[in-house]
């Protein structure tokens, strides 16, 4: 049971900041496809300045993947601003704008990532080894039953994760900045006649979503890979978007999606674990969370309704 | 400085401000582009670009290297070329017609690996001469494949599903599934894949002696070509493909015409599934002869950005696959020979991408200087 739930909010937490990042995306009423190539792209950043300084530090330092984090943070950023001109200067179509920058991110990296082993490391190999991030475990609450798994060998990104998503709550919800991104997503007429400038909140908007996502991609990097290769782009931004449509574009439902593909994906482990299947019964497990969401979407996507200028191109002529 | 721009502005108006010429002139306008972008990236590493573009030709069978192995020449990468257009070329299809209705198949990775598997197990593993199989291997891909699709709409239309939702699930389920059930039944304890299929059921004949040279012959290319000729049909001259283009414009404007909205988008998926999976199996039972478990093929994705950078046309898309195989199935040789790494033809591939997808920009800014003058 302890191990559903600590594995479960491993896999769910970063899950979970990509969605947010999604949400503020997309609420603002730009479609945001590029979740898996911007937490490539802000994984693969944070991971080169991690190896470029992890000379300088003794080998279990936490201080790398600390600032690894700050780097994803800005590598995100930076890219999304691609997509961010994509859609808002170049009026793109946004869900291919979303698709070629995917494309884009992975072809980059996977290039990068080659040329530089090969020029300054001198090594031919297509990954930066990372090594998984240390646990911790907090003294008191660790103990409470059941629930205190929650606190139990914890990454030190989920509590970074657990702090930035109720910041990001805050933002969206409570303040006159959540305010205005929502209704660019909902009429951007009403905005533009308010006085507030449509481009400016949705570029804000996009370079979140960017830096949430490459926050996100470290964390993967960090502990299910614990390396920087290819294998980051094997699907984890395609299924925040799941969630987040699953969640209806509301912060506090996605978690719910999020936690249910981690349990699901962390149970089903467990599961054929316990009673001793061959591993490739791993294989069947994993279809667990995605069956479940398609079954759950047939009961709730009546009630579904995506921010109503979702992926329209914001053109002040038009009425 | 404002004598240059002026020139600069006099021959971007020429070659691409004409109206007519603006839908091919665009992405050719755009491909130049970031094919210059392209030799300035690999002039920064040292190579010699101009070499390295050729190599890419050298490596399609569209020009002649410097030397060849026995029974191999410039026809034989061609048809080799040929064999992996095939897949492209159904799956920018198959794309294509759900934009048309408006909606976004982001599951032809999937539904080809549906396709695939199923044409696989069935008929690639059985006893049947060639002449039923692989009929039957085309009428099993696109069954499956468009069953895939069918699903996807209906979920649609009946629940509210978001196609991108239950593509993407559908997606991570069939690779899963198939993942499991290849790794429990079928699998090649050598290679660790499917075991290979029948040379009866594979679309592609494989070292068909020819002269003097031995070529993998993709038949699936025909039924390509006429894939894209009655897609163009249905879209341009019958009904159903008007009512696909309606929906897909204005869901309001289709109600008000009276088309069934529901039953359009189901029909249209079923179609872009029906293309996913002959995709599947020209890729699976043509291209290969078997199936790598646990892996997604990336073609459905490039072929999203295959059929916008084709301008959403099915004639487009002929133009536009061509090009991007090129770049990805030249790149080992252009690599091996330049050393430029493979990654980079990828690279190129994304910026190409990026580049066109700013068309709709290009076309309203050249425009603007046309009413400026």
């Amino acid at each position: 049971m302890n191990t559903i739930i600590i594995d479960g909010l491993s896999f769910a937490l970063p899950l979970f900041i990509m969605a947010i990042g999604g949400i503020y995306c997309e609420r603002s009423g730009i479609t945001n496809l590029a979740i898996e190539g911007l937490q490539g792209f802000g994984a693969f950043c944070g991971a080169l300045f991690a190896v470029c300084i992890a000379q300088y530090f003794a080998g279990n330092s936490p201080v790398p993947f600390y600032l690894a984090m700050v780097f994803a943070f800005l590598g995100g950023m930076l890219f999304s601003l691609l997509h961010a001109m994509l859609c808002i200067k170049f009026k793109a179509n946004q869900v291919i704008s979303g698709v070629v920058i995917n494309i884009l991110a992975m072809a980059l990296t996977e290039f990068l990532t080659k040329q530089i082993n090969a020029s300054i490391f001198g090594a031919a190999s297509n990954k930066f080894v990372l090594g998984v991030s240390a646990r911790i475990t907090v003294p008191v609450l660790s103990k409470i039953p059941v629930l205190g798994a929650v606190f139990t060998n914890l990454y030190p990104f989920e509590i970074a994760i657990a702090l930035i998503a109720v910041i990001a709550w805050y933002i969206l919800y409570k303040t006159r900045f959540g305010l205005h991104l929502r209704a660019c997503g909902d009429n951007p007429h009403a905005v533009d006649a308010a006085g507030i400038e449509v481009s400016r909140v949705r570029l804000i908007a996009v370079m979140a979503s960017g830096a949430l996502s490459g926050l996100g991609g470290i964390c993967f990097a960090y502990s299910i890979s614990a390396n920087f290769s290819s294998n980051i782009y094997s699907g984890y931004g395609y299924l925040a978007i799941a969630a987040l449509i699953f969640g209806n574009w509301k912060i506090m439902p996605t978690l719910g999606a999020c936690l249910l593909f981690g349990f699901a994906r962390s149970g089903g482990y467990e599961l054929v674990k316990v009673l001793e299947m061959p591993s490739s019964y791993q294989d069947l497990v994993m279809v667990l969370p995605y069956v479940l969401t398609l079954l759950m979407l047939i009961f709730f996507s009546k009630k579904n309704h995506s921010p109503r200028a979702l992926g329209e191109i914001y053109d002040k002529g038009a009425r | 400085m404002k004598n240059k721009n002026n020139f600069l502005h006099k021959l971007i108006l020429q070659t691409i401000g004409h109206e007519k010429r603006q839908h091919y002139m665009i992405p050719v306008f755009t491909i130049l582009l970031s094919l210059l972008f392209g030799i300035l990236v690999i002039a920064l590493l040292g190579k010699n670009p101009l070499q390295a573009y050729y190599n890419l030709l050298q490596g399609s069978g569209l020009a002649p290297k410097a030397s060849y192995a026995g029974h191999k020449g410039m026809i034989t990468d061609f048809t080799s070329f040929l064999n992996a257009l095939t897949p492209m070329l159904f799956a920018a299809l198959a794309v294509l017609i759900a934009l048309k209705a408006g909606l976004f198949n982001i599951g032809v990775s999937g539904q080809m690996l549906a396709a695939g598997f199923t044409a696989t197990i069935l008929i690639g593993y059985s006893d049947l001469p060639a002449v039923i199989a692989r009929p039957l291997v085309v009428l099993t891909g696109f069954a499956i494949g468009a069953l895939a699709g069918a699903l996807v709409g209906y979920l649609k239309h009946r629940f509210n599903i978001n196609e991108v939702v239950s593509t993407i699930m559908f997606n991570y389920i069939f690779q899963n599934v198939i993942s499991f059930l290849i790794n429990t039944f079928y699998v090649d304890p050598v290679s660790r894949q499917s075991r290979n299929v029948g040379q009866a059921g594979r679309l592609t004949l494989v070292d068909v002696v020819v002269g003097d040279y031995k070529m993998d012959i993709p038949l699936g290319i025909l039924v390509a070509v006429i894939g894209i000729a009655v897609t163009a049909f249905v879209m341009n001259k019958t009904t159903l493909g008007f009512e696909i283009k309606a929906v897909g414009n204005s869901i309001r404007a289709a109600q008000y015409a009276g088309i069934q909205v529901g039953r359009t988008r189901v029909l249209a998926m079923m179609l872009s599934g029906g293309f996913a999976g002959l995709a599947g199996v020209t890729y699976y039972l043509g291209y290969f002869a078997s199936i790598q478990p646990k892996v997604l093929v990336s073609t459905g994705y490039d072929a999203i950005a295959v059929a916008l950078l084709g301008n959403s046309s099915p004639i487009g898309i002929i133009f536009s696959s061509f090009l991007i195989t090129v770049i990805s199935k030249g790149s080992t040789y252009m690599s091996s020979t330049s050393g430029v790494q493979a990654e980079i033809a990828s690279a190129i591939t994304g910026i190409i991408l990026l580049f066109s997808a700013c068309g709709a920009y290009v076309k309203y800014k050249v425009n603007r200087w046309k009413d400026d003058r």
